[in-house]
């Protein structure tokens, strides 16, 4: 309630303010591009940091490096390809050129040591078990590091990603490299478990600015995503995602903290860069950016209310820089005469089917078929099956679920969640009613993350069905679950509402336990 | 705030049940296959739904999963059946969307081995295809879809619980987790373990002190 009478009481100052145009008002719309703000020190933007947003952070490094060493090496979606491209990128200076799976010999040598390509996929294959393959393992890492041919120019499914994430872990390579594949295969999975603690901050933070009136129900939203399963076991491998998550995170708090205290230009330039990086991070984020750019155009339109046309000055800051990185990437390719969005523009090329058809199917990808619709999906409820079974447990290869009983018992607390998340809805209506071009930004981001994800799934379609059908592409939206833990928190009312939060974070907590329990019965068990 | 503290205690204490039973519980081991390594093959691939059965086989006791060797990129809905002279011994199903090249049917557990079976696995595809691995036999005792035989006999595992528990096999486990590992040991479980229990401190801490407070 306190909460909902603030968000109140600070939209009704807003707008008074806005009325009436008072200096006071312009003041505090201006107040973060202050000289004195620009010129905090970056060691007093960390003293900034709540305790509790680090502890949230510390939690899902610690969880994501637990994780790292449950899931053994190579066996994490494309996690072969992703370490293909580092090596490339690490050795050659160069990105890789091929699709194909033929990786280095070196790499090859390494997941025949392993027995990678019997394990993965074949969930009743287990690890290597004995002295004696592990002897073997040692006799192809030798092999592995006698293979003088630098990189890697074949990296499967990572070849079409842009570099940053590759670069950054270029950098746990290299430093590992008088040691094996392995050892370097570790120590780039913990700059994975890095960008989970920055997950889990950023979402903390933007549950503090979404939810300001209830602070313990930030680190109920804190904790629950630093135990959610799922990013610990992606942020547990090498995999981009883990970056895509954390600059996800970080974008969802710069425009909530733009909404709050209104448009600077230090905000535009952070949303900006935030959003270029995404973009340098993995394709994905595309689906993410028109809802950022609506959020800037909004806040633009705002601030303009305030100081006038200069307002749209920020629009173009923060534009500017966020496209930056597709102009250039563009850019070289337009020059040196290959295909305007590189690799990527072969997939752009693949669609086939009416618009329709591609609607009906990125509607039933993710919810039920409307009645007198062509099913996609025949026999698949894809809500339950693809997105919340995913969630409830598919680890490895995708190959690693829990049993059947399993996913069913978990839909009592998801739904005991949704309900009370409707129930603390119910009770900040008036703050939901409040901001809604701002929940309606959040929307669209979420959309176009969905809405990609179906569109890319539809190229592969009928040959494959929910080719992207993964929970784990939704994990960008990890800030938005958070907002619906806490409020499922607040939804219990004032008397409840902590004891429901410490019981969430303790699902949370079994539900990751178990998780990683059930991948250590699957692969060495 | 004491409700806090409750349930922060209770959730705990049950949590710790839960990894205890589980602990206490044994994994599916195979009681009997018909694989042949390293003879595996794919017998039959299809594109629509069927029901293929194969008989002759052999029904351990205690059985409570049956492993078909089908594969699928996401597998749909798998019905198995085990009958005997036309009287249904066990049956199972396992819902849809499973990768890989086999599937693991749960079924209800007889007390007493059946010899000379008939396993039947039953699926709906829409735009799928699934391959049937398993090897190469003569006609007479091949897996059949209704009139029509398939190329050889399906690749069948019988699961039921080990004798030994989870626990019991800990340092087994354990063991192998060291093995395969950039700093191949044992010891690497104790550091998950080190891992899991800061988490658990460090998550209780915070309870008690943002929650709580």
């Amino acid at each position: 309630m306190s909460e909902q009478l603030g968000a109140r009481a600070f939209t009704g100052r807003t707008r008074a303010a806005k009325r009436k145009g008072t200096r006071r008002e312009r003041a505090t719309l201006r107040e973060p591009s202050s000289p004195a703000s620009r010129r905090r020190s970056p060691r007093a933007v960390l003293r900034a940091i709540p305790t509790a947003a680090r502890v949230c952070a510390l939690v899902a490094f610690l969880n994501a490096a637990c994780w790292s060493i449950v899931t053994p090496p190579f066996q994490a979606p494309d996690e072969p390809d992703h370490f293909a491209y580092v090596k490339q990128l690490a050795e050659t200076r160069s990105l890789p050129s091929s699709k194909s799976e033929q990786f280095s010999a070196e790499e090859i040598s390494v997941l025949n040591g392993l027995h990678s390509f019997k394990i993965r996929l074949e969930p009743q294959v287990r690890t290597i078990a004995t002295r004696a393959e592990q002897a073997e393992l040692q006799g192809y890492l030798e092999e592995a590091a006698a293979d003088t041919v630098p990189g890697s120019s074949a990296a499967g499914l990572a070849t079409s990603e842009p570099p940053l994430y590759y670069a950054l872990e270029a950098i746990p390579y290299t430093i590992a490299r008088g040691g094996s594949d392995l050892d370097r295969l570790q120590l780039m999975r913990l700059l994975s478990a890095l960008f989970a603690g920055l997950t889990a901050m950023f979402v903390f933070m933007f549950v503090r600015e979404v939810l300001p009136g209830a602070r313990w129900a930030w680190a109920v939203a804190g904790l629950a995503i630093a135990l959610a399963p799922l990013l610990g076991f992606m942020s547990g491998t090498v995999n981009p995602d883990s970056l895509l998550y954390a600059v996800s995170a970080a974008i969802f708090y710069a425009l909530a903290r733009a909404f709050r205290r209104g448009l600077s230009a230090s905000s535009a330039a952070a949303i900006g860069g935030l959003t270029a990086i995404g973009l340098l991070t993995k394709l994905n984020f595309v689906g993410l950016a028109p809802g950022v750019m609506l959020g800037l155009i909004v806040l633009s339109a705002r601030a303009a209310r305030v100081s006038g046309r200069s307002a749209y000055r920020l629009l173009a800051l923060g534009g500017g820089i966020a496209v930056s990185p597709v102009v250039v990437f563009v850019g070289i390719n337009v020059i040196s005469s290959r295909p305007a969005f590189g690799i990527v523009s072969a997939a752009v090329k693949a669609g086939h089917g009416s618009l329709l058809a591609e609607a009906n199917y990125i509607w039933q990808l993710f919810l039920p078929r409307l009645p007198g619709t062509v099913n996609d999906f025949p026999g698949i409820f894809t809500t339950r099956q693809l997105w919340f079974n995913g969630y409830v447990g598919l680890f490895g290869w995708l190959d690693t679920p829990f049993p059947g009983w399993v996913e069913s018992i978990a839909l009592i607390p998801a739904a005991a969640i949704v309900l009370l998340c409707a129930r603390g809805l119910i009770q900040s209506r008036v703050a939901v009613r409040d901001h809604g071009l701002e929940i309606a930004v959040y929307a669209a981001m979420a959309l176009g993350l969905m809405l990609l994800i179906g569109a890319d799934s539809y190229i592969a379609f009928p040959n494959l069905d929910g080719e992207y059908g993964q929970t784990r592409y939704l994990l960008p939206l990890l800030p938005l679950a958070g907002v619906i833990l806490a409020l499922a928190a607040r939804g219990a009312g004032k008397r409840w509402g902590p004891a429901t939060g410490a019981l969430i974070v303790v699902l949370f907590l079994a539900h990751d336990i178990f998780s990683q329990l059930q991948v250590v019965a699957r692969f060495y068990g | 705030m004491r409700s806090v503290k409750v349930a922060l205690a209770a959730g705990l204490a049950l949590l710790a049940l839960a990894v205890g039973l589980t602990l206490l519980q044994s994994p599916l081991s195979v009681a009997a296959s018909n694989k042949v390594p390293g003879n595996e093959t794919a017998i039959w691939q299809t594109h629509q739904g069927a029901t293929y059965c194969q008989a002759h086989e052999s029904l351990p006791s205690g059985v409570s999963a049956i492993r078909i060797w089908l594969v699928a990129a996401a597998g749909p809905r798998v019905s198995v059946v085990v009958s005997s002279h036309g009287h249904v011994l066990t049956s199972g199903s396992r819902p849809s969307i499973w990768v890989g090249g086999s599937v693991t049917v749960p079924v209800k557990p007889l007390p007493r081995a059946v010899s000379d079976v008939t396993v039947c696995t039953s699926f709906r595809l829409g735009d799928e295809t699934i391959d049937v691995q398993g090897s190469v036999t003569s006609a007479a005792v091949a897996a059949y879809d209704g009139r029509t035989r398939l190329y050889g006999r399906m690749g069948i595992e019988f699961l039921r619980p080990d004798k030994r528990s989870w626990a019991s096999q800990a340092l087994e486990v354990a063991r192998r987790m060291g093995l395969g590992r950039a700093a191949a040991g044992t010891w690497i479980v104790l550091l998950a373990l080190a891992l899991l229990a800061s988490i658990v401190a460090l998550v209780s801490r915070m309870i008690l002190r943002e929650i709580a407070s």
